[in-house]
This record gives structure tokens, C-alpha cells and sequence, in this order.
């Protein structure tokens, strides 16, 4: 079993699975092997742990299934996403259904059960699902070549990077930068909706992104979906098992580990800067700023309620200077979506709406513990909520701004009022978006005053109208926090060299003074 | 003979040995013995004391403390000691330059939020347009698992159904508090696994922090930031009792009950 290279907080409870797994087991593809499941126990354990997603009957079609996406693997149809087994063999290997149970799916909702069930209970559960598609007496009989396992360098990740884009050969699904911005829309054999994996997220890969497993899925494809075998002979695009190995490293070197979310983070970093604030989205100044990552999750407390989010994080960056402050909003989202446009109909699922995203902040800002309800504010607390909209066919993009007191109570202002503006550029698979407004409110009774040194709530939302979401139907975030730092300017340098010179002349004077009088027992 | 020992140590330095003495012992008892460590702030007032303690011992007397004094003394007067002296008095004032300017910055640290998990429940509260009382809420379905195990089961099945559908999201496939959006959230979805968490409380209570959801919660358990949703905007109010045998029945805890 290849280690997972790469763990993100978001897994940390997978991580804590793997290693348990890996510290308890001996070798678990030679156990697997060597001990059968029993299909008879592995039907009581299935019904108890698996059926509630998979169905009783083994077809994907339990109870939580239509919430879900991806869907939940229908095992009737025998055929497995990430396997070790040839391209043109459809059985599976026992070990590879056996890490998928182990160790669960990043980004999907198949937990690891490795903390629930033991090694022989997995293999009872193999043991059963297979007898859904009739496959208990199949063995597979072609395996993955892996060749010699080229290293990685940056010769290998040039060539890799060179083969990915030639022709389109990966980019033409997995972009240009690798973003997953698919230029056609892509269904899976079942008809579900499919989206090309982002690979600059690697803690959403499904079988993680050790050099070897993406070097299998290449080989492999992912079946039932438009992720070919490029070890066919009969593909124009195939690669031999070398060129395979080195698209593995260009594809595991393209990890953004600079926007991996962090538990610990959860403080917007404002930083002062002297002139004018950069207000393109793509003005290079940007970069020189620290930035924060926030998961996003679909909005489930509000009718109508959302359960399958395409976007997962945004990246926050901000600045200020004597007047104002200007606030970078980035993430990446598959689809430019731009109602009444032909290309983008085309990808987008029915009932288009624009790409969005929101900030949220307290009209005033909490003097104690006490905020607003994270969602939408209350009564008491309202909110300011600063909304971007990407724009139609024959409307331009533009700002809103809003207060809240809950769902329900919303008052639409006009965003001029309070100086508010928002500029948004798509690039490759990513929304860049700058809020910019004066750091005083004209209004202070309903616009938020900034302040420099305080802790002030934020949340932020965003809505990929690609994916149905208009509406309550979005991802969002709860209360993080937002921290103009303050510009303390020479003062604490100026008071260090003070101290230090009083304690230095305070010793001189000493030592003078003991200087003048003799040593004792000299005297 | 231990104490013909410690005399021949210098007065300022067995002062010192017993400070750091004791602040090892504490760390060690307390982080190490009884897995808790003491704050750091709660600690730094504890060594203040034992600090001020100690001096006060050792300068009890005037010939103690010309005893304590008395290396400090030979250092500044000493001319043999000029070289040590002048590198202490180089350290000290740039080690109270340094101190001040970082306690000059200001703290970028969040703000710490304490908040009750489990608060004090109201007597009564209002769900579905009617006044329930705590005292006398009880499961309707949980008679079945004696007087009639079959029906019980299906109920726990369709508990299941309703779970799945509703609460895995966040709390997770396995109960375990860590289903596919939890790491998106804070405070963290609970972990019905746990024997800290449903084994702990009664099914009324469940129903209420159910019902409710977070706005429910009083003020002392931050109601604005959880995000557990208000589930009678949802859910029929038998379907929250399906799922609260569900809960008990996937994770082998019993709920509490009054004593009889």
C-alpha cells in the first residue's frame, strides 16, 4: 500500500485511520489475499453499516443516496472506479475494494470505516458485494505494469507537463491549469453529472495523490466515467508507461499546498499599505499579501436547503490604506457561468443563474463574545451583506448590497451609497473578485465602521450557477475574523531602545559607584 | 552532611535551583501525572508567587541576604569578574529592549470563545406551536422495544432513513461528528460516539436541541455561531423521535432516564 504523500487537515481524521491501519496491519495485500471473506457475515455487517447509502439491494439507490454526489457505488453493475486491475479487466483486485472501505473517499461521502470495522470484517463486506454482480468467483487476470518508477525532478515534471498539454491530451477536461474547468459537460455511463478532478486540490482525490495512484488512474482510467485508459493501444493519446510516470509527477507537483484550509487559520489578515490599494484582480501587489482559506459548505439551516456543492474553499486577501480597504476574493469554479450564453448553457445544468459570491460582516461590530446569527444575522443584529454578481448575456457584472435580520428580512440598498464596489475576471478555471470600500461608514447606523486592531466578523458565501445553485442554494462559511492590523508605526522600537538605555546607564552607574568604592575585604 | 552540601552553594543560586525546582515538579505533576496542563497564563501568576516566596525566605535574616547579594556584589566589584561583567551588562539591557518591543506588538491571536456544549436545559419550550415540558417529555415510540420489538425495529429503520437524509452531512455516516462538511464548521458537529455526548443525556433533551436547533440554544451556549439547524422547520415532530432511537440504536448507548 503506497503511504498518502500528501494530508490535508480537511483528512486529518483519514490520516489518523491510515495510520492506525498501517501501524496495526502486516502487509494487508498479502492478508487480503490469503484469507477469504465470509459472504454471510458480510451481509448482517452491510446491512447494518453500508445499505442506508447503498441500497439493500446493492444498486446505489439507498435512502441518502439522492442527496449525495457523487452517487453511491451501485454494485449490481460489478464495475469499480479505482482499481489496480488492466484497463480491459473489469475485476477488480480484492485490495483495492478493501483500501476504498479502509480508508474512505476524500471528497466524497464514503468515510474510512478502518476505526469501525476490523480487517476480517472488510473482507466479509467484499466478500458480500461481490455476489451483487456475481463476480465472488472472478479473478482478475491482468494486472497494472508499472514499469520502473520514474522519480520525481523537474525533468520529469517538464516532460509530464509537456504530454499533459499536448494535443489536450489532460487539459482539455482538466484545464489548462489543471483547475478541472471542463470545456464540455461530462456524464458518467449511469447519466450523473461528472466533474474532471481540480488537481491543484489533492486532499479531493479520490485514491490520493501519490505518484503511483495517479499513475494507475492514467493507466487504468477511472471506469464508467470519461477518464480514459491512456495505456490503450487503440487510444490516439496513450502514453507509454515511462511518459505515464512522468504526467504522474507534473500532475502530483501541481498541489496548491499555499491554499490547503486550515483549521488554525481563522483570522483575515489586513495589511496597511502606503498609497494607493491595489483594485484590479489580478494587480501583481496581491501576491505579496498574506492570504487565508476557508472550506465552504452548502447552506443546509435555510429553506430551500443545498446538499451538492461544487465549490469547496475560497482564498481571502485584504488590504488598507488611510481611507479604504480593498478585499481579494479567490476560488476556483469549473464554469464560467453566463446566462443567455449559448457555450456556457451548454455545460451548465438546467436553470442557469450567475457565478456569486457575498461577504458578510455585523453592523456593528460585537463589543462582547455576542455576534449575529452566522446566518443572515437576527432581530437584534443585523448584518451588511456585500454580494457580486458575474453578469448575463446582456448585462454587465455588478455589486448589491444588502442588511439582513434573518432570512426572512432583507432590505436591498443601493451600493453607491455606501461606496461599495466589486470588480470580478475569470481566468482558467478561477473567479477573482475585489470588494473595495472607505474604511468610514456614510451611514453608520447600517453600514460597519472599520477600525484598525479589532476583531470584527466575517463569512463569506459563493453560488456556482453552473450547478443550480440561485438563491439559498450556495456554499457558504460560518464566522471567521477579520483584523486591520494595526499600524503601530516606530512606537515599539522607539520604547525597546529607551528601556535599554535606562537599564545600560542604570549598570554604568553601578559599576561607577562600586568602581569608587574598594572592593570589600580590600579595604 | 546534605546540608553542609547546600551550604557550599551559593545562596543566589540555590535560590534559583529551588524556583526552577519547583517549576519543573508542577509541570511535571501536571502535564505529565495528570494530563492537564496548567494555562500558561494561570502559571506565569503561580511562579510570581513562589518568585516573591522565595526571596522573602532566603532574605528572612540580614546575613541571608548578604548571602544572596553577595555574587551580584562580587560581580560588579570584583575586578577579576570585569569580563562576565561586562557581557551580562551588555545582555540585560537588550533582553529588556526585546521584551518590550514584543510586548508592544499587538496581539494577532483570536479572540478565545468559551461556550457550554451541553447547557442547562429550560423547564419548558416551544416547538411546533405547542409548550412542551422537559420534566414529563418522553420518546412515544421508545414502549415498543418491549411491547412490541418488530414495530420497534421498523421504527429505528425509518430513524435511519431520516438520518441519512438530514444529519450525515455533518455528523456522519459512523455518528462519529465528522461527516463530509464537518470539517467546514466550528463549533464541531457532536460526535455521537462518544460516551460524553447522548449516553449522557435523555431523549427529551435530545428532542429540544433537535426542535431548536441552534437559535434554541441560551445564551451562555453561543446560539449565534452553532450551526445546527432548526429541525421543526423540517422535520414532522415523530420523524425527530424516529431518529432519536436511530441515534441510540446505531451507537449501543442507552439514554438517561429519571431515576425511579
Amino acid at each position: 500500500m503506497a503511504a498518502r504523500r500528501f494530508i490535508s487537515p480537511l483528512w486529518s481524521c483519514l490520516a489518523f485511520t491510515l495510520a492506525f491501519g498501517l501501524s496495526t496491519l502486516v502487509l494487508p495485500v498479502t492478508t487480503v489475499q490469503a484469507e477469504a471473506g465470509n459472504a454471510e457475515r458480510g451481509k448482517l455487517i452491510y446491512a447494518r453499516r453500508c445499505a442506508l447509502c447503498h441500497g439493500e439491494e446493492g444498486d446505489g439507490a439507498g435512502p441518502g443516496a439522492e442527496r449525495l454526489n457523487p452517487p453511491p457505488r451501485d454494485f449490481t453493475e460489478g464495475q469499480y472506479k479505482f482499481k489496480t486491475t488492466g484497463f480491459d479487466d473489469i475485476v477488480p483486485n480484492d485490495a483495492d475494494l478493501f483500501r476504498m472501505i479502509r480508508d474512505g473517499m476524500p471528497g466524497t461521502a464514503m468515510p474510512g470505516w478502518g476505526d469501525m470495522l476490523s480487517d476480517q470484517d472488510i473482507r466479509d463486506v467484499i466478500a458480500f458485494i461481490k455476489t451483487f454482480a456475481g463476480l465472488e468467483e472472478e479473478k482478475p487476470t491482468i494486472q497494472v505494469d508499472y514499469g520502473r518508477q520514474v522519480p520525481s525532478s523537474p525533468e520529469s515534471i517538464a516532460k509530464g507537463r509537456a504530454l499533459f498539454h499536448e494535443g489536450d491530451r489532460c487539459a482539455e477536461c482538466h484545464g489548462a491549469e489543471g483547475r478541472g474547468d471542463a470545456i464540455k459537460k461530462l456524464k458518467d455511463d449511469g447519466g450523473a453529472r461528472t466533474w474532471p478532478r481540480n488537481l491543484t486540490k489533492p486532499w479531493t482525490f479520490r485514491a490520493s495523490n501519490d505518484p503511483k495512484d495517479i499513475f494507475t488512474r492514467i493507466t487504468v482510467g477511472i471506469p464508467g466515467t470519461q477518464m480514459p485508459s491512456f495505456a490503450d493501444p487503440k487510444s490516439k493519446k496513450r502514453l507509454t508507461i515511462e511518459e505515464r510516470w512522468h504526467v504522474a509527477n507534473y500532475v502530483a507537483s501541481l498541489a496548491k499546498t499555499d491554499k490547503v484550509p486550515r483549521p488554525e487559520n481563522t483570522v483575515v489578515k489586513v495589511m496597511k499599505v502606503e498609497g494607493a490599494l491595489p483594485t484590479a484582480p489580478d494587480d501583481p501587489a496581491w501576491e505579496k499579501l498574506p492570504s487565508t482559506t476557508f472550506l465552504l459548505l452548502p447552506q443546509l439551516i435555510a429553506k430551500t436547503r443545498f446538499f451538492t456543492p461544487s465549490n469547496d474553499t475560497i482564498t481571502v486577501r485584504a488590504a488598507y490604506n488611510d481611507t479604504a480597504l480593498a478585499i481579494l476574493l479567490e476560488w476556483d469554479d469549473r464554469t464560467r457561468s453566463i446566462p443567455g450564453d449559448p457555450k456556457a448553457e451548454e455545460i451548465a445544468d438546467p436553470g442557469m443563474g450567475e457565478d456569486m459570491v457575498a461577504i458578510q460582516f455585523p453592523v456593528a461590530v460585537p463589543k462582547g463574545m455576542k455576534k449575529p446569527y452566522f446566518g443572515m444575522g437576527d432581530g437584534a443584529h443585523p448584518v451588511n451583506l456585500w454580494q457580486w454578481r458575474s453578469g448575463t448575456a446582456d448585462k454587465p457584472q455588478s455589486v448589491a448590497l444588502a442588511n439582513a435580520r434573518g432570512f426572512a428580512r432583507i432590505e436591498s440598498r443601493d451600493p453607491a451609497s455606501a461606496g461599495l464596489t466589486a470588480r470580478g475576471r475569470y481566468d482558467k478555471g478561477r473567479w477573482r473578485v475585489v470588494f473595495t470600500r472607505p474604511l468610514a461608514a456614510s451611514s453608520p447606523d447600517k453600514d460597519i465602521t472599520f477600525q484598525t486592531g479589532q476583531f470584527i466578523p466575517i463569512a463569506f458565501a459563493a453560488w456556482d450557477g453552473s450547478n443550480g445553485e440561485t438563491g439559498s442554494k450556495h456554499t457558504m462559511t460560518t464566522w471567521y475574523w477579520f483584523l486591520l492590523e494595526p499600524d503601530t508605526g516606530l512606537r515599539p522600537l522607539v520604547s525597546a531602545l529607551i528601556v535599554a538605555f535606562l537599564f545600560g546607564a542604570a549598570e554604568l552607574w553601578w559599576a561607577r559607584s562600586a568602581g569608587a568604592r574598594k572592593p570589600e575585604g580590600e579595604a | 552532611m546534605m546540608g553542609r552540601l547546600l551550604s557550599r552553594i551559593p545562596a543566589l543560586l540555590r535560590a534559583a535551583l529551588v524556583v526552577v525546582g519547583i517549576y519543573l515538579a508542577a509541570t511535571a505533576i501536571f502535564s505529565g501525572l495528570l494530563g492537564q496542563p496548567i494555562p500558561a497564563s494561570l502559571m506565569t501568576m503561580y511562579m510570581f508567587f513562589v518568585i516573591v516566596g522565595v526571596f522573602m525566605a532566603f532574605t528572612f535574616t540580614e546575613e541571608g541576604a548578604r548571602a544572596m547579594a553577595a555574587p551580584i556584589r562580587a560581580l560588579v566589584e570584583n575586578p577579576a569578574l570585569r569580563p562576565v561583567r561586562n557581557i551580562v551588562f551588555l545582555l540585560v539591557p537588550l533582553a529588556a529592549g526585546a521584551f518590550t518591543y514584543t510586548k508592544m506588538l499587538p496581539s494577532l491571536e483570536a479572540p478565545v470563545e468559551l461556550r457550554t456544549i451541553h447547557p442547562a436545559p429550560p423547564s419548558t419550550f416551544k416547538a411546533y406551536g405547542k409548550r412542551y415540558d422537559l420534566l414529563t417529555l418522553e420518546n412515544p415510540f421508545r414502549k415498543y422495544e418491549k411491547e412490541d420489538p418488530e414495530r420497534f425495529r421498523a421504527l429505528v429503520a425509518e430513524g435511519g432513513k431520516i438520518y441519512i437524509r438530514n444529519c450525515q452531512f455533518c455528523h456522519g455516516d459512523k455518528l462519529n461528528g465528522r461527516g463530509p462538511f464537518a470539517p467546514a464548521l466550528n463549533p464541531v458537529p457532536l460526535n455521537f460516539q462518544d460516551v460524553g455526548t447522548i449516553a449522557q443525556l435523555q431523549e427529551s433533551y435530545l428532542f429540544w436541541r433537535i426542535a431548536t436547533g441552534g437559535p434554541g440554544l441560551p445564551e451562555e451556549a453561543a446560539p449565534w455561531i452553532s450551526s445546527m439547524p432548526v429541525w421543526q422547520n423540517f422535520l414532522k415532530e415523530d420523524e425527530i423521535w424516529k431518529v432519536i432511537l436511530f441515534l441510540y440504536d446505531y451507537t449501543g448507548h442507552r439514554p438517561r432516564a429519571w431515576e425511579k
